[in-house]
């Protein structure tokens, strides 16, 4: 196979052209991100935890079936304690508000049909309550053990207020009781959940990767001149940035593919942070070779050499992990397109930038001080 | 073939080890098979010879056998606890609702708290436990109903009841933050498990650990407050008219009690005349607690049997009157056994106000004594910590110093003298297990208020089989792409790529089994991804050689300076990722520490695998003559 052999391009007369395409595609993601943000998956906002205990062993794959084609936005379902437990994880915080006004119309039919007569007023109504009053004191008796009995959570203010929990369970339990009519079940609980990721671990991982990038500056620094670690730096802030970018430009616009931010897409880009380094230490290695060997070539024609003769190795170092990461994107099932997407798009701009955005730096560089570079 | 024994050795050791650390892993799943099978076969034959038979009774004596059979087998077990585990989303795990006890919190916060609060203060905690309301609002509401201001207890008395209510609610969240970065760090300390910890409503945490096994250590783990203190021990000239004290008074409490009708009275100055049973009666207190009139110290040694009734006299209001505001009882941690098998605990009389709390201890140490061959932990402690400590042990030579863990003693030893370094240690430990324990509590920091096991269930797999699956299934399918792509690209020299990156996800998968690391499905991305990755020096090497070849070398000199003049260019880009790797494990937490580890595995062995595996069989197939293939 004799794939980009004898290539030779003046990559450093082009580079304007990749100012362009960069800048433009970074300025894209940054709008992109302030405009329409990111989107956090349950790991970063927390939800709510539903256990719910049935008559009969229940099948998982079956209730999670049936579980998801509620409107529950990301779920996670599992089995709890024994066979005949679940445990739903829900990232909704509260009952949409359209489906809130649909469970409170049927609490208030539901009072109707004994108090049809009476005057009910709802004195006050939160997010995940509801507050009814009635003037009759036993009006208010016979409409709590109704609400009780078709399973409502209820609790007694005073006299004449009654308290009607709506809560996701509520909803979920009328939505389910018609899906899976012949296996009765209770709620054990409804709890809301706190996120996985606290404000430590949050606070953590950005000071790890501040230092994981410091890190990469002195190495680089050390091994080659500073110039080339900002270069190799700036390229990262690049990659990450478009990927980013990317995340917040395409959420929610390509069916099936889950584009939140969980804690495995940040892994994915902490792997970019560590791989997309790689190549364009190639291309350095390169450069520096060819400074030492040729003291008197121009540093124009030093990088230009040193792109053109690793060019093979770059794009098939990049390729064979891309062909991994594209198969998990389209054969790793919802759970792992977000990282494999990630990585997919992260790769092809790191291979982009450490041709096109980490040599030209150094040109740049050497161009406006007019110091020339020796190892 | 002698040049190259050395390297072959090495990489038949290094996949021999690997395959070493996978076996419990292997073992465990057939062990699992091959249990899951009889206990099938056991409930098929209890169904068929006793049609009747509830599912409870099945249950129970599947149990039974499956306890048998592992009793009987004890490598089971062992290889069950070396296994590499399932994350939460593949297998499941063990599922704990966790209280912070806020009131516990509250009761410390108060300035002298007098009975009346103390009784609301429950009464409140009541109330919480079941409306799940904030301990702090129902408190400040009880408080002013009784009539009084809140500034009675908390704050100064200029400050207003809603100030108040506010800077309380602050530190009872504030505590069930640090109670989650405690659990956290605890967790964490224990290996790369993977855990999940969130905050549930207003002061409780949800801990899942994957895996139940070892299930009543992380319970410990979880729970031990682990407030350590130094106490100095009271001298024998003060405890024993105390006790004395206390022995009459319950005397006389107890005759008064039981026999208000028993008019004799019974000539006390007479004592070794007395039966034990008199004995008991007049002295209820020394006749459980003994004091050992030899010894310098005024330690009362009290049966296990007994330590119940003898904390039952100490609770006794009248009893608390008798001893001192700055003194307090405390038993040892763990009985001594005596001569006679009968299991003793020491009673010692300490001074209530800690000399020195485990706050300064910057980084513990379970060992083992080469002594004593004790297990024991040795702590250093702060600059400020090492400080008062030389204070306290200058000033206190020849008294003993208690070390004191949530309220026991682990061990009193004499101070012989001025300790100027900071650096203790703590005996009397059971095993090495518990040494280990002790040493994570201690480096992770002290639970700002008890945590209390609410709930505990064992929970199945997070993702349904057919995600799995999947995962699994493009693992397999990556790692075919690129290895058939290998051989398509570079020939023959792509089959002794791909030989190189069967090691690799071998000794990948040895190093994670010995750091006792929890696969997620993400994590098997990760490590298809690091595949991906790992034939990436090949190619460099192979871009190289061929770039050589191309300047007229021989094969020979072709592939030697194709490996050294690719060093330089793979070594830093490794090195490079390497670092990010050590920071991110260094300061990252739970999944990040996880992700880092798997990084850094992943370079070292595809290294090893470019460096050493391919390079030995490139040479050895020049030296057997063979002409070299690079595409």
């Amino acid at each position: 196979m004799k794939v980009f052999e004898n290539l030779n391009i003046d990559f450093i007369s082009k580079r304007k052209i990749a100012y362009v395409i960069s800048g433009t595609l970074i300025l894209l993601g940054l709008l992109s991100l302030a405009v329409r943000g990111l989107e956090y998956g349950i790991d970063f906002k927390g939800g709510t935890d539903i256990a719910l205990k049935f008559d009969k062993p229940i099948d998982i794959a079956e209730a999670r079936s049936n579980l998801s084609k509620l409107d529950l936005g990301n779920i996670e379902v599992k089995t709890f304690g024994d066979d005949t437990g679940i445990l739903l994880r829900t990232e909704l915080q509260s009952v949409p508000a359209n489906v809130y006004n649909e469970v409170i119309g049927e609490i208030n039919s539901a009072i109707l049909t004994i108090a049809a007569d009476s005057i009910v007023s709802i004195s006050d109504s939160s997010s995940n309550a509801v507050t009814f009053t009635f003037t009759d004191v036993n009006v208010a008796n016979q409409v709590e053990s109704k609400l009780q009995n078709d399973g409502y959570q209820t609790s007694r203010l005073d006299d004449n207020n009654i308290i009607v929990r709506v809560g996701i369970a509520d909803w979920v339990v009328g939505e389910l009781k018609s899906k899976i009519p012949n296996n009765n079940f209770e709620i054990l609980k409804e709890d809301h959940v706190g996120p996985k990721i606290g404000s430590e671990l949050k606070q953590d991982s950005v000071i790890s990767v501040i230092l994981a990038l410091l890190g990469i500056l002195i190495y680089l620094g050390f091994r080659f001149k500073f110039i080339f670690a900002f270069g190799g730096v700036v390229a990262l802030f690049h990659d990450v940035l478009i990927t980013l970018g990317l995340f917040s430009i395409l959420k929610g616009l390509v069916p099936g593919l889950n584009l939140e931010i969980s804690i495995t897409v940040v892994a994915a880009f902490l792997t970019l942070v560590g791989y997309s380094i790689n190549d364009t230490v190639i291309v350095f290695d390169r450069i520096r070779e060819n400074i030492k060997i040729h003291k008197t070539a121009s540093i124009e024609d030093n990088i230009n050499i040193a792109i053109n003769s690793t060019m093979r190795r770059t794009v098939i170092t990049s390729l064979t992990t891309l062909f991994t990461s594209a198969v998990l994107l389209i054969f790793g099932g919802e759970v792992l397109s977000g990282f494999a997407f990630a990585l997919t798009f992260g790769i092809i701009i790191g291979t982009y930038s450490s041709i096109f955005v980490a040599s030209p730096i150094i040109y740049e560089y050497v161009q406006r001080t007019k110091k020339n570079i020796q190892f | 073939m002698k040049e190259f024994r050395f390297r072959l050795l090495l990489i038949v050791g290094v996949l021999a080890f690997s395959i070493y650390l996978l076996y419990p892993t292997f073992a465990d799943i057939q062990n699992t098979n091959k249990i899951e099978k009889e206990l099938s076969l056991l409930s098929e034959d209890l169904r068929k010879s006793n049609p009747t038979i509830s599912e409870a009774e099945i249950n129970n004596m599947l149990l039974i056998r499956e306890d048998s059979l592992m009793i009987k087998d004890p490598s089971i077990t062992e290889n069950r606890e070396k296994r590499m585990k399932l994350g939460l989303d593949l297998q499941g795990g063990m599922y704990l609702v966790m209280e912070v006890n806020t009131s516990k919190l509250l009761e410390k916060l108060a300035k002298d708290p007098d009975d009346e609060f103390t009784a609301i203060l429950e009464a409140a905690s009541a109330e919480a436990q079941i409306t799940d309301a904030n301990v702090v609002d129902i408190l400040a509401t009880k408080i002013s109903a009784s009539g009084k201001r809140l500034s009675r207890y908390f704050g100064s008395i200029r400050e207003e009841d809603s100030d108040i209510i506010t800077k309380l609610k602050e530190q009872e969240s504030d505590a069930v933050t640090r109670a989650i970065e405690i659990i956290n760090n605890r967790v964490n300390q224990y290996g790369v498990s993977e855990p999940n910890i969130q905050k549930q409503g207003s002061r409780r945490i949800i801990v899942e650990l994957p895996g139940v096994a070892k299930e009543d250590e992380a319970k410990r783990l979880l729970q031990g407050s682990a407030l350590l203190e130094f106490k100095i021990v009271k001298e024998a000239d003060f405890s024993v008219p105390i006790m004395n004290r206390i022995d009459e008074v319950l005397a006389a409490n107890l005759n008064s009690e039981t026999d208000s009708t028993k008019i004799d009275v019974t000539d006390t100055t007479n004592a070794k005349d007395l039966t034990a049973e008199q004995f008991a009666k007049e002295h209820p207190f020394y006749s459980i607690a003994i004091i050992n009139p030899q010894s310098p110290y005024a330690d009362a040694y009290v049966k296990e049997t007994d330590k119940n009734q003898v904390m039952a006299y100490l609770r006794k209001p009248e009893v608390k009157n008798v001893i001192p505001d700055n003194a307090e009882f405390l038993f040892d941690a763990k009985p001594f056994t005596n001569q006679d098998g009968v299991n003793i605990f020491r009673l010692y009389l300490v001074n209530k106000e800690a000399e020195l709390t485990g706050g300064v201890i910057v980084d513990a140490l379970a060992n083992i004594d080469p002594q004593t061959t004790e297990p024991i932990v040795t702590m250093q402690m702060n600059s400020e910590g090492a400080r008062e400590w030389a204070r306290i042990t200058g000033s206190n030579i020849e008294k003993r110093c208690a070390i004191v863990l949530d309220n026991a003693i682990y061990s009193a030893p004499t101070i012989q003298g001025k300790i100027p370094g900071g650096s203790s240690r703590i005996t009397g430990m059971a095993d090495m297990n518990e040494a280990k324990l002790l040493q994570i509590v201690l480096k992770a920091g002290a639970l700002p208020a008890p945590v209390e096991i609410m709930e505990e269930r064992i929970v199945g797999p997070s993702l349904g089989q057919d995600s799995i699956n999947k995962g699994y299934n493009s693992a397999l399918i990556g790692f075919f792409v690129v290895a058939i792509f290998m051989i398509y690209y570079y020939k023959k020299s792509g089959v002794i790529a791909d030989i190189g990156l069967i090691v690799t996800i071998i000794s990948i998968m040895g190093i994670l089994a010995a750091f006792h690391a929890t696969l997620t499905l993400p994590g098997i991305a990760g490590i298809i991804l690091t595949i991906g990755m790992a034939v990436d020096a090949n190619v460099i090497i192979y871009e190289r050689i061929r770039e050589e070849l191309k300047t007229g070398k021989t094969s020979k000199a072709a592939i030697d300076s194709g490996f050294v003049n690719s060093y330089s260019a793979i070594l830093d880009s490794n090195i490079t990722t390497f670092f990010t790797g050590i920071i991110l494990y260094q300061f990252g937490s739970g999944p990040v520490q996880g992700f880092a580890l798997t990084l850094m595995i992943g370079i070292a062995t595809s290294l090893f695998s470019a460096f050493v595996v391919t390079r030995v069989i490139f040479d050895m197939l020049v030296a057997k003559g063979n002409k070299i293939n690079i595409g």
